[in-house]
């Protein structure tokens, strides 16, 4: 009886457990696999030498907390605006896109990106961030918020300290203000080269590189002169301030400092003279700096590595400068189907010591105050970014500004072929503003679409 | 047999039809994947191109695509006829250069196909090095052939230049090769390098169908090198001539790796192609109404191109 007892009772015992692994095991089985079940796609673009190991390496800590994979994905420069706006129209899409501060208001249009505007309290919002960059979040006259600032960068003035001192120009006043820039550059004539290698007083890019119009607003607006009229219904490129700009710049072509070769080369291949040595003076971005630290950008010569001084833009005719301030921001797809574990990422990627540590492995700026601050202070260099970014600028927020961009890029780019004798018409005044007049027409054109 | 004069039962249309169904069904069935894919990925594609050129589809209307506001022919009158239209200028000087760049890729590239095939295909030691040789570019990506010559044709440490300037003295100063009305040039000979090698390749198998008897009893008769040419080479190889005509023209007039590649999305007023024109308009500037409209017109202009060389080789292609 004992025994029958015993062994009804083990019975009931191990049916008793086999029921209970499920009860005890799966909840815990699916504690693991839930969160892993996620995974969110993330859309980067060419922010360093290896902007995929980069990144992942920055949202690793984020994957391991929360248990998320993140998935990113590469997607160039060359192609993004097409493959975002492809995505947003489909819906076949990530969950998030990194999108340049200039292409937001476009993307927005499209209507295929979440409304963050409830959620920004949680990364502090507006205070969080300088006016200037909180501005390229949304569009102009509205609250949204289509995308967060992620990083910053501004353009400054990059010069070869060892080339100046042989030339005997004093860094300190050499870009006081416009004519001190041109007697700079016209002064550094004298050394036409430089430890056996010819170099030039200056070089830029011309209409093949995408950033030229952020080289010459900077002299259109300290000239007083703006990209669009104050109601952003017209073109104000062909204002008398705006054409004093634009050839304050092309003049330097026919005067002699200007390296005419830099400007059949892309942006990449003139940042490439730079560090090669073959230009004394260029303007560019904080990634430059970030890049002199890494051995294995073989671009640079010895003597340019170690020499680079950063300056501001010079004071222009309204005696103020100005410089332009750009970056990119993290958008959420409205398709996205993991909408909460997509803000958790843009959360953790607005963290101030997040921010902070990809700044510095891409060599540009973090978008929040507080980072930027800190990243000041790193040192002479850093501060001159730090003192540009808080002194720029960025274009009207509308979603027609990167088609206008791209009709002023065209002309201005025609003007300095022009200015190096290249083309049927002479480079005078009268064919600097036809060019602009053309500009505006067809920005106006473009202005009219939003009715 | 049939009895004279007796009414003759010829089979219906529809049973004639039946018959030829029943009779050719198997080959339907083999050509309706090709068909159904063809209309999915060739046809569907372009009739909806087509449907966008009668819309207005901008930056506004982007996300309604085909909901887009219907404008009728309005794209296409604002760039053929709208003086006012701020776009027309650039549409002019890129048909302009397509034009100029299509003509002077397609001429040169099969006069000198064919001078370099005639060459290639006599008796000389050392042929089979320089056939191979001259094919080699052929194998070259359009996209790293551009980038190679663009590097080429730089002023200060191009190759190009230094030969024509340090090495050769033919030139006193360093042209600039890629801005300005030279640019046109810059794009023209790398497409010309990069298409010659198809071309004297087919030249070459052409060359070598030609039977020497025919060369033989020319020579005896008296004929010499040009009236052999002229009157045996040429003629028979009349069909490769048409062939190569008519794939080198659309080929060019689509062009827009090279110059995309070498002078970016705005390769300038002097080498701006319809192809660079369109691209940038539609897809970066998101006139896709406008680019669309232009895309129209020029699918208009190569099935004209299509029917002018079809009315001029007809009788070649039908010999052949």
């Amino acid at each position: 009886m004992g025994r029958r007892v015993n062994r009804r009772a083990l019975t009931l015992v191990v049916v008793l457990a086999i029921a209970l692994v499920p009860l005890t095991v799966l909840p815990a089985a699916m504690a693991r696999t839930e969160a892993p079940n996620v995974t969110l796609r993330l859309w980067i673009m060419n922010n360093g030498p290896e902007p995929v190991r980069d990144t992942e390496r920055i949202v690793a800590p984020f994957e391991r907390q929360t248990g998320i994979n993140v998935q990113v994905e590469l997607v160039g420069w060359d192609v993004q605006f097409q493959r975002i706006s492809n995505a947003a129209l489909s819906g076949q899409a990530p969950d998030v896109t990194q999108a340049g501060t200039t292409q937001v208001p476009f993307f927005a249009m499209t209507r295929g990106f979440e409304n963050v505007a409830k959620r920004v309290g949680e990364i502090g919002g507006r205070k969080a961030y300088a006016p200037g960059v909180w501005a390229t979040s949304g569009m102009a006259g509205s609250s949204s918020v289509w995308g967060i600032p992620w990083f910053t960068e501004a353009r400054t003035i990059y010069y070869r300290k060892d080339i100046y001192r042989r030339a005997g120009i004093n860094p300190k006043t050499a870009f006081k203000d416009w004519a001190s820039f041109k007697r700079t550059l016209t002064r550094l004539k004298r050394v036409s080269s430089f430890n056996g290698r010819p170099v030039a007083p200056f070089g830029q890019p011309g209409k093949t590189a995408w950033d030229l119009v952020h080289h010459i607003m900077p002299f259109v607006w300290g000239a007083g002169g703006s990209e669009l009229a104050k109601n952003r219904r017209s073109s104000a490129i062909t204002s008398p301030a705006a054409i004093q700009g634009v050839k304050y710049f092309a003049d330097l072509i026919p005067s002699g400092v200007f390296l005419k070769s830099s400007l059949e080369r892309n942006a990449p291949q003139v940042e490439e003279q730079f560090k090669g040595g073959r230009i004394a003076t260029w303007i560019g971005g904080p990634w430059v700096l970030a890049s002199a630290k890494r051995a294995d950008d073989e671009a640079w010569v010895r003597e340019a590595r170690g020499n680079i001084g950063v300056a501001q833009m010079p004071v222009g005719p309204t005696g103020k400068f100005y410089t332009f301030v750009g970056g990119s921001n993290l958008m959420m797809f409205k398709s996205s189907r993991h909408k909460t574990e997509a803000w958790r990422l843009i959360k953790y990627l607005s963290r101030d010591d997040v921010q902070l540590q990809y700044a510095r492995i891409m060599g540009m700026f973090p978008a929040r105050l507080a980072p930027q601050r800190k990243q000041g202070k790193v040192d002479a260099n850093q501060r001159a970014f730090y003192t540009a970014i808080t002194h720029g600028r960025t274009y009207a927020p509308i979603p027609q500004w990167g088609p206008i961009e791209n009709v002023y890029k065209t002309r201005f780019g025609n003007i300095l072929d022009m200015a190096a004798g290249q083309g049927r018409n002479p480079y005078n005044r009268s064919t600097l503003v036809a060019e602009l007049q053309a500009a505006a027409r067809e920005a106006n054109a473009l202005l009219a679409q939003g009715g | 047999m049939v009895a004279k004069g007796l009414p003759v039962e010829t089979p219906s249309r529809r049973l004639r039809a039946a018959r030829a169904w029943r009779r050719n069904r198997f080959a339907y069935a083999l050509v309706l994947p090709a068909l159904l894919f063809m209309l999915a990925v060739h046809i569907a594609p372009t009739a909806a191109g087509i449907y966008v050129a009668f819309l207005d589809v901008n930056l506004f209307t982007f996300h309604l695509l085909f909901r887009a506001p219907w404008v009728g022919l309005e794209n296409f009158r604002d760039i053929l006829f709208e003086s006012e239209n701020p776009l027309r200028p650039g549409f002019i000087d890129a048909v302009r250069n397509t034009i100029s760049y299509t003509a002077w890729t397609v001429g040169i590239t099969l006069s000198a196909g064919l001078g370099i095939a005639l060459l290639l295909n006599r008796q000389f030691p050392g042929r089979r090095v320089a056939r191979t040789l001259m094919i080699a570019p052929w194998v070259v990506p359009s996209f790293v052939a551009a980038l190679l010559w663009q590097f080429m044709w730089q002023s200060d440490t191009g190759i190009i230049n230094r030969v024509l300037v340090d090495y050769l003295h033919l030139l006193d100063e360093r042209p600039i090769w890629l801005l300005g009305e030279n640019s046109i040039w810059a794009i023209i000979v790398p497409t010309i390098w990069r298409g010659l090698p198809f071309v004297i390749l087919v030249f070459l198998a052409g060359l070598q169908a030609i039977p020497d008897e025919l060369y033989e009893a020319a020579a005896i008769d008296g004929a010499g090198p040009w009236q052999r040419f002229r009157y045996i080479t040429l003629p028979l190889l009349r069909p490769l001539i048409a062939i190569q005509l008519l794939f080198g023209v659309i080929y060019a007039a689509y062009q827009f790796s090279i110059p995309f590649v070498m002078l970016g999305s705005n390769p300038g007023p002097y080498a701006d192609l319809l192809m660079t024109l369109i691209v940038r308009q539609a897809f970066t500037n998101q006139l896709i109404g406008y680019g669309a409209a232009i895309s129209t017109l020029m699918m208009i202009a190569m099935l004209l191109w299509v029917a002018v060389w079809y009315r001029a080789f007809r009788r070649d292609l039908v010999t052949a």
